[in-house]
């Protein structure tokens, strides 16, 4: 396959949340807002990306039996350099993420794409893959977020867009919300699909 | 035997890689993340206590000690410093005194002649719609303009604070912290003036 291929590939065909169902966890707990599923997208692009070279570039030299704790130190490590950037230089989404920032490391996108793909492949494709799959699960978290921000608060990015008279859904910045969003978006790519 | 060898040094050395660079990462932002975490936890009541500043208080912090503890360690405090044209007009800094409940943080701006610019309550574990009612303005608002005297202290002992009513003891929580901040003054004065 062709590094082009790997790389769109992350963005409609496998794109995680949607098609992979995977990485649902902080797909519905931090998209109230289209700005926190932007910052948790790039977060976990980031890591993806480095995890996807080191696995990569180690991959002969890691031995089979312990290759997935060799995999989760590399993913840790990664994770706690975002914690610590987020920390320092953008305080105020570090408070919002919160705990879904340390929870990046259990992330299944992160070690399926190290096992699955950088782990037998070579670096360029790696990282394309690393970078379609990590901008995939953004566009989608950000899609997410701001369909649940639109219609249950009013505003996109923190702009009102929807006039004075809108009443918001608030029941979509809750949990519940976030089910029926995901499920309503499922069901339309699914749709779109089967029409091709 | 060979397989288990190289497994256990392979894994030894990504392990020691990544705590060489996380060492390295926590050292770099340290001060940003201190700054960061003076920034949003105690700006606003920084500003709130400060009347006017043309400086980053936060980034021009001074870090003083003072004295030791009882465990003969030395107390470190934060003062930070309103300027303008370049000349220190207040400071601020925390305290604490026991309320009703616990610890009553207060953040305290004292002018150059040791008078309050304003006062305001940071963490508290007073009782909610009673003692917690000492963050209000109302209460808070009554310190601004008072120097350690007589009457910095509540009306029932004779000073000029209306204690928030039902909650003496926190009220009195708030008074204490106050005037222990404005105890040490003398000795922040002559650091940062």
């Amino acid at each position: 396959m062709s590094v082009a291929k790997e790389f769109t590939k992350g963005l409609w065909k496998e794109v995680p949340p949607f098609r992979l169902v995977l990485g649902l966890c902080p797909t519905l707990a931090v998209t109230t807002a289209a700005e926190n599923g932007l910052g948790m997208g790039m977060a976990t692009t980031f890591v993806l990306v480095c995890s996807n070279v080191i696995v990569s570039l180690l991959r002969k030299v890691i031995p089979g039996k312990v290759r997935i704790a060799a995999f989760i130190v590399v993913i840790a490590s990664f994770v706690v350099i975002v914690e610590l950037m987020m920390q320092a230089y953008f305080y105020p989404l570090y408070k919002i993420l919160g705990i879904f920032i340390p929870l990046i490391v259990v992330n299944c996108i992160i070690l399926g794409r190290a096992e699955a793909f950088a782990s037998k492949n070579t670096i360029i494709p790696s990282i394309a893959d690393g970078l379609g799959m990590g901008l995939g699960f953004t566009f989608s978290l950000t899609f997410l977020g701001g369909i649940r921000e639109i219609f249950g608060n009013g505003t996109l990015f923190g702009h009102a867009i929807m006039g004075a008279s809108f009443q918001p859904f608030s029941v979509l910045l809750k949990a519940p919300g976030a089910f029926v969003c995901l499920g309503l978006i499922l069901g339309a790519m699914n749709l779109i699909s089967a029409r091709k | 035997m060979r397989e288990l060898v190289k497994m256990v040094v392979v894994l030894t050395v990504i392990c020691a890689a990544s705590g060489f660079v996380l060492s390295y990462v926590n050292e770099v932002t340290q001060a940003p993340r201190e700054y960061q975490l003076l920034k949003y936890v105690q700006e606003p009541s920084i500003k709130a206590v400060l009347r006017s500043y043309s400086n980053d208080p936060i980034k021009d912090r001074i870090e003083l000690t003072m004295g030791t503890n009882e465990k003969g360690e030395p107390i470190k405090k934060t003062v930070f410093p309103a300027k303008e044209n370049g000349k220190v007009v207040a400071i601020a800094y925390g305290s604490a005194a026991t309320g009703y409940h616990g610890p009553i943080d207060v953040m305290v701006g004292i002018d150059p002649e040791g008078k309050l610019t304003g006062i305001s309550v940071m963490t508290h574990s007073e009782t909610p719609g009673l003692g917690a009612r000492v963050v209000e303005p109302a209460f808070t608002e009554q310190f601004a303009g008072l120097e350690l005297s007589g009457q910095l202290n509540v009306a029932a002992q004779g000073g000029k604070i209306s204690a928030v009513s039902g909650a003496t003891l926190s009220s009195n929580g708030v008074v204490n912290a106050v005037r222990s901040a404005l105890e040490v003054f003398p000795e922040v004065k002559k650091e940062v003036f």
